[in-house]
């Protein structure tokens, strides 16, 4: 269910490579458990994100969650449609609903990223 | 007993009434209006515009309470400052009614200590006249505190005072202060759709409430898209035909239509003749008092703003009644152990008690000497029926005992909900006796009944951690 060509972080984001850009989301584990999003802190552009720290913050109606960057870099744009309608997180996590592009700093980080048949496996077992 | 009150504000019309009530024989001496800056410029206006805001986002959000309406709303500021000076006349009129029903008689002008024993009373356009009394109250107040080097012009550089009778809603607005006032003109304007910036010298929003309060209403006021820039000075400030331009530290330049200051209050005490009576100020300006609310001068009393203490209208009420029992020969001491106060932001924010960075800062480690229990709006039924779901409970409790230290609430209707904590506190009861009492169903304080279970750990509609 969660796109082969993505790469993903145990803190449930995505992550789309392309070069020296990555563009960054949720994932839809991670939009489900929160369940209707009303709002995103949007990150600035050019603004440094470190791997493993937070990015952004996601309030849904259930709650108030880190956003946590699966890489580092800087941010080179992001999604401003989300300001006005955070829902599209919700309704495509993996396409309309991107947070942002980032240019990546470390490339070494990109070891610790899942696969989508990891990825797959790694949330089975969070949901226990 | 003969008691003489300078100012009818929150703290002499409250202490002119309870003097009338123990049998004195009472005289308020007032320069502009009864119920002083909280009824006139202060408290009730802001409260009323307030609501004017809030009934305008309702209405933009109809249609997700399932309301169809088709049609245009605007914010008409004519109206808005028209119903906001009919709420004030009403109040003033309640004053002046309490006052005529206790007998207090009331002297319309400025008065003013010519010695110790008498002050002099220049009506406006009445005779001068010298009263004399046993005992005197100051209660004079505060006004807004200018910025020496871009004083108010009433025009583009404007006080909480302007900010309250606009006759028109500005397309752009600074402010200079991220307190209280700044954040609550803040919601206000932004709401009627106003281009709204903060500027604040601190590291955060409101930096004397607790760390985590700031931390949301900074990203509330995120979410209402007005700027806010922390830990920056406002090195200058020009005036144009079309507005106002703020120049910061660091070299950035902001535009706006008006510049609203709130900084802080100034004192009343000049022009009240206080050298001929003895009392003496402190460095900042303000009259020195007691615990008992007693001047430099035995006879003469002060209390309120003009003490320079916590300025708000229910501790300058407190410090009246308590001056006032004090005359009467009840000695007693003014209590500021449980002081609570609301800022009226959207979401609304109460506290009393202490603040987790007053804990930290004197060394004090959570888990150790004290612990923390939170709860958040969005898990409440009734925040999510009333539309509300932005906010938090925290209670704080002493790690031993679980006594209550202090209690925060960001949320709809904070201001009254933190009552109870209030009560609970100045009982010296524990997170357990909150925690145990059983709350109605369906209501926002619910929310801190489970945020005192979680001081325990087991707030029951919290996920497990």
């Amino acid at each position: 269910m969660n796109p082969e060509e993505l790469r993903y972080h145990k803190e449930h984001t995505w992550v789309s490579i392309s070069g020296k850009k990555a563009t960054i989301g949720i994932t839809d584990y991670a939009q489900d458990a929160l369940g209707d999003i009303v709002y995103i802190d949007i990150p600035e552009v050019d603004a440094e994100v470190e791997a493993n720290t937070e990015m952004s913050e996601i309030e849904s109606t259930k709650a108030t969650s880190s956003v946590i960057a699966p890489l580092s870099g800087t941010i080179l744009s992001v999604n401003e449609d989300l300001e006005d309608s955070p829902e599209i997180i919700n309704e495509d996590p993996y396409g309309k609903g991107w947070i942002a592009v980032i240019e990546i700093s470390d490339d070494s980080e990109l070891d610790d990223l899942m696969d989508s048949s990891d990825y797959d496996k790694f949330i089975e077992e969070e949901a226990g | 007993m003969k008691i003489l009150i300078l100012g009818s504000g929150p703290g002499g019309y409250v202490a002119a009434l309870r003097g009338a009530q123990m049998g004195a024989e009472v005289t308020v001496v007032e320069e502009k209006e009864v119920g002083g800056t909280c009824l006139n410029e202060g408290c009730i206006p802001t409260k009323t515009l307030v609501a004017s805001a809030e009934a305008y986002a309702k209405a933009k959000d109809l249609a997700s309470y399932g309301i169809d309406f088709t049609g245009e709303l605007r914010p008409n500021a004519k109206k808005i400052v028209q119903r906001k000076n009919s709420v004030i006349a009403t109040q003033v009129k309640g004053i002046r009614a309490l006052f005529k029903s206790w007998g207090i008689t009331l002297k319309e002008g400025r008065g003013s200590f010519i010695s110790e024993k008498q002050i002099r009373v220049v009506s406006k356009n009445g005779p001068e006249e010298t009263l004399t009394a046993d005992k005197f109250i100051i209660a004079t107040g505060s006004r807004p505190a200018s910025i020496p080097t871009f004083p108010f012009d009433g025009n583009r550089i404007i006080s909480s005072t302007e900010a309250l009778d606009m006759q028109e809603i500005p397309d752009s607005m600074l402010i200079i202060g991220a307190g209280v006032m700044g954040c609550e003109f803040g919601c206000i304007y932004r709401e009627f759709g106003t281009d709204v910036t903060l500027i604040e010298l601190m590291p955060r929003a409101l930096t004397t409430e607790d760390p985590e309060i700031s931390q949301i209403i900074e990203r509330e006021l995120k979410k209402k898209k007005i700027k806010l820039h922390t830990g920056v000075k406002v090195e200058k400030v020009t005036t144009s035909e079309t507005g106002v331009t703020a120049y910061l530290s660091g070299g950035k330049e902001l535009t706006a239509s008006k510049l609203l200051v709130t900084i802080g209050r100034a004192f009343n005490t000049a022009g009240v003749g206080l050298e001929n009576a003895g009392v003496t100020l402190d460095k900042r300006g303000a009259v020195t008092v007691n615990e008992f609310m007693e001047t430099s001068n035995k006879d003469i009393y002060a209390i309120g703003d003009v003490t320079g203490g916590m300025l708000l209208a229910h501790v300058a009420s407190k410090q009246g009644l308590c001056a006032v029992g004090n005359i009467m020969g009840h000695k007693e001491k003014m209590d500021y152990s449980v002081i609570p106060a609301g800022i009226f932001t959207h979401p609304e924010i109460a506290s009393v008690g202490v603040r987790e960075h007053q804990l930290i800062e004197r060394g004090d480690k959570d888990g150790v000497n004290y612990k923390v229990g939170r709860f958040q709006y969005r898990a409440l039924g009734k925040a999510h029926a009333m539309g509300e779901i932005s906010g938090m409970f925290k209670v704080i409790a002493d790690a031993k005992t679980n006594k209550l230290l202090g209690v925060h609430i960001i949320g709809q209707n904070a201001s009254d909900i933190i009552h109870e904590a209030a009560v609970a506190m100045k009982a010296g009861l524990t997170a357990e006796a909150l925690a145990e009492t059983v709350h109605a169903h369906p209501t926002l304080a619910e929310g801190l009944m489970e945020a005192a279970e979680d001081v325990m750990g087991r707030a029951v509609h919290a996920p497990k951690p």
